[in-house]
């Protein structure tokens, strides 16, 4: 195998000298960018995310994985799910969750008496939505944390996570992480990009 | 009912189009470029002789006389078939006396597509009281095949405040107030919204205004308003040791000839006074544009047109330069310098380029230019390199990117960096204006002013009923067919798309009963001086748009490689443009001498040309 010599001609032809066919395909080129966005439905080559705008949800842009203000997931007749076990503000780097513990009437289980997570302190890590075996922390509200007036705004108790919470079929006690056979579909609009 | 059945025909048509954008692609091509194209080919191929109901056209049908008039020329055309006799010329009337039949007092026999032509001539010293004129008036009556014609003779002498102060007036608000700054300030928004267009962006969206319960957002273009009290509410700062007198004359310098340079185009032909919903002839319009019985649509109709306005133009300079000298900052003085040196080089190959479209029209007066273009060919086809090298030229004179070496953002801030507030701008607003007078001086010298392509248009209509036929369907149909596009492409314009689909089909339903009631090619005045005006506004537009195109696609000179296209490159080929031109217009001239391509615009030629030297259709 022997090494070729590509040869590029640095030769100026005459179309290059002056200069109009170039310029001419460029200008259709951005001519063509801008009819598409002008007049074709829903602007093609546009790939702005319209944050802040009434008719639009952020929520659709964010992949399913975002990681936002956490919240807590509801049992099926409306009291939360966790059971108190500390994992979630044990692993936590930031130290950022305060768990009082206290006895359901319901069951032999624990329930939190107060579960409070301080946001300006929270590193967005996650760690605590794995460490939860009861599917209770979730982060997947798709919402960033709001700039607040006063710090203590930002300090959400357990009737704030859990107004953002919803039911959640998973089986309690953390046997696997499968849904239940009669576990209603996952929203489809989260199941892909709907750009 | 009709309202549901185009309300269901075009959700019907938005859900097939979304489903196949590229279907409306290509239907949307069909309908502007080939049904367009249609009227020509059929216009070709139609006799011309459409104007079956008048067997001869008299021109003009009304005669105006000033005092300085000298004699009116009136033709008699055959545009029938068959020979006739015209006969029994006389002036009746109160003022009978006045007037007089200068040559063709004997009866004539015009055979087909021929062409007769006398002079009627007025005696001023008979209106003439002890102090002043007075107006009267004649008839110049004649019979033409055996039907009795009757051309009203009027004599009057208006002030100059009639003639030129007031219409004058009247014209510069038209264009400034109601063209050029709307448009100005319509580029400032349109500037940031098209360059977001082409480079994928959204572009300026968020101000918005509360009617009642609806907010209106407009496509952002309540910008120009934001934009326009930002201007006004910023600080006015002049740097301490500035020129303070220079200062403030700067930006003013660089907006007032600009401004003025406008009086010279015209955007449109002429506007004959009381004769709005009548049919006039291209006779008609030239008295009009003559200042008499009308006005030309032009603020200023001066001989040296184009003279003026490489005049003032060069003024403008003048802002740029005392802009940075006065600053006391030395990146403004380097790009007011930047900015003289630019404008010498290429006004140079501006006044060159300009030559050889002056060969070929012998004329330096706008309005005759496009008249000289409408009778032969638009300069674009006629001088294509000039157009070129004027519209290269052109651009590089309003400092805009890919010549914006005075500005230089990247490098020096320019000549204007010290300014801020209104002062800014100002020279903000004058570069505007000034892409909309490159648009529309390159509409007037190239492009045929305010006539339609193909010459699809006279003074009195459409020349064809085919032409006015596919002038409407071919608007239509592009209405119609953006109006789909527009309806189909975003909610909230959609109720925008449905009235434009709308209008379109009214154009088409409109140009079908032109066609067949023969009203296309008999249109009132009013409606002809309305299609010009708004064919040239749409010319300028697309040519602003155009330069626009351009300042966001291509990329900046170097300094020495600026001065080497105005030098090297501009100035020879507009050199030899002129050469070659003035070659081949030598080459064409007729031996008698006079250029092969005259403009006949004045109805009052001194010259009685043969009747066959002027040819009747375009």
């Amino acid at each position: 195998m022997t090494i070729g010599v590509k040869k590029v001609s640095l030769e100026r032809r005459f179309s290059d000298q002056i200069f109009l066919p170039a310029i001419l395909q460029g200008l259709i080129t951005t001519a063509r960018h801008f009819f598409k966005n002008t007049l074709s439905p829903g602007q093609e080559d546009v790939d702005t995310i319209r944050y802040g705008e009434p008719d639009v949800r952020v929520e659709d842009y964010y992949p399913d994985r975002f990681r936002g203000v956490h919240r807590l997931m509801h049992r099926e007749d409306g009291s939360v799910r966790c059971v108190a076990c500390m994992c979630c503000s044990t692993v936590c780097p930031a130290k950022c969750i305060y768990i009082q513990a206290e006895d359901r009437q319901d069951a032999q289980e624990k329930a939190p008496k107060s579960f409070v997570i301080d946001e300006l302190k929270c590193v967005v890590c996650g760690l605590c939505v794995e460490a939860c075996p009861c599917d209770a922390i979730r982060m997947d509200t798709k919402q960033h944390m709001t700039a607040t007036e006063v710090r203590q705004d930002a300090v959400l108790a357990k009737v704030d996570l859990m107004k953002r919470g919803t039911l959640s079929v998973a089986i309690q006690g953390g046997v696997s992480a499968d849904f239940r056979a009669d576990a209603p579909k996952a929203d489809p609009r989260f199941m892909h990009d709907p750009r | 009912m009709f309202s549901t059945l185009i309300t269901t025909g075009i959700t019907t048509g938005i859900t097939a189009l979304r489903r196949v954008p590229r279907a409306a692609w290509l239907l949307a091509f069909v309908v502007s470029v080939v049904l367009p194209a249609l009227p020509v080919l059929g216009a070709s191929a139609a006799p011309a002789a459409a104007l079956s109901t008048t067997v001869v056209d008299l021109q003009p049908t009304r005669i105006v006389f000033h005092p300085d008039t000298e004699a009116t020329r009136v033709e008699l055309h055959n545009v029938g078939t068959t020979r006739v006799r015209a006969e029994n010329f006389r002036i009746e009337g109160a003022d009978w006396a006045g007037f007089a039949i200068v040559e063709g007092l004997d009866a004539q026999t015009i055979d087909p597509g021929q062409m007769f032509s006398f002079h009627v001539s007025v005696d001023g010293s008979s209106f003439k009281d002890a102090k002043a004129y007075r107006s009267g008036g004649a008839e110049l009556r004649l019979t033409v095949g055996g039907e009795r014609r009757t051309v009203p003779l009027v004599f009057e002498n208006p002030s100059w405040i009639w003639t030129h102060f007031i219409p004058a007036l009247i014209k510069i608000h038209l264009i400034a107030l109601g063209f050029v700054l709307p448009l100005a300030s319509l580029l400032t928004w349109l500037e940031r919204k098209q360059s977001a267009m082409m480079q994928d962006r959204v572009g300026p969206n968020m101000a918005r205004i509360q009617v009642g319960g609806v907010t209106l957002r407009l496509w952002g273009l309540l910008h120009i308003a934001t934009d326009g009290i930002k201007m006004l509410f910023k600080e006015d700062f002049v740097p301490r040791r500035a020129h303070v007198p220079l200062y403030t004359l700067a930006p003013l310098m660089a907006l007032c000839p600009v401004i003025a340079v406008f009086a010279i185009i015209p955007f449109g032909d002429a506007l004959c006074y009381g004769r709005l919903f009548e049919v006039v002839t291209q006779a008609d319009v030239d008295q009009c544009a003559a200042g008499r019985g009308g006005t030309p649509l032009q603020i200023a109709k001066i001989d040296v047109g184009l003279l003026f306005y490489f005049a003032i133009a060069s003024l403008a300079t003048y802002g740029t330069t005392l802009a940075g000298w006065a600053s006391y900052n030395k990146w403004a003085v380097l790009g007011a310098l930047r900015a003289s040196a630019q404008m010498i080089s290429y006004e140079v190959a501006l006044g060159l380029t300009v030559v050889g479209a002056l060969l070929v029209y012998g004329s330096l007066e706008p309005h005759a230019l496009v008249h000289a273009q409408l009778d032969t060919y638009w300069g674009i086809v006629l001088q294509p390199l000039a157009f070129v090298l004027f519209f290269t030229a052109a651009v590089a004179e309003t400092k805009r990117a890919p010549f914006d070496l005075p500005e230089g953002e990247s490098e020096i801030i320019g000549y204007f960096i010290e300014y801020s507030g209104m002062r800014f701008g100002l020279f903000f607003l004058a570069e505007f204006m000034e892409v909309i007078f490159v648009g529309a001086m390159v509409t007037t010298l190239f492009l045929g002013g305010w006539s339609l392509p193909f010459g699809l248009m006279g003074a009195s209509g459409f020349v064809s009923d085919v032409a006015a036929l596919g002038f409407f369907v071919a608007a239509g149909a592009g209405m119609i067919a953006t109006g789909v596009l527009i309806a189909a492409s975003n909610k909230a314009v959609r109720d925008f798309g449905r009235v434009l689909t709308a209008l379109g089909i009214v154009h088409v339903l409109i140009g079908l009963w032109a066609a067949s009631s023969g009203w296309g090619t008999a249109m009132p005045h009013i409606l002809v001086v309305v299609i010009g005006m708004t064919t040239w506004g749409i010319k300028v537009f697309a040519l602003c748009w155009l330069q626009l195109l351009i300042r966001w696609t291509l990329p900046r000179f170097r300094y020495d490689q600026l001065m080497g296209l105005g030098w090297k490159g501009l100035l020879p080929l507009s050199v030899a443009n002129i050469v070659l031109t003035a070659i081949v217009v030598y080459a064409m001239m007729p031996s008698t001498g006079s250029a092969s391509v005259t403009s006949t615009t004045t109805a009052t030629q001194g010259d009685t040309p043969p009747a066959t030297d002027r040819e009747h259709t375009p």
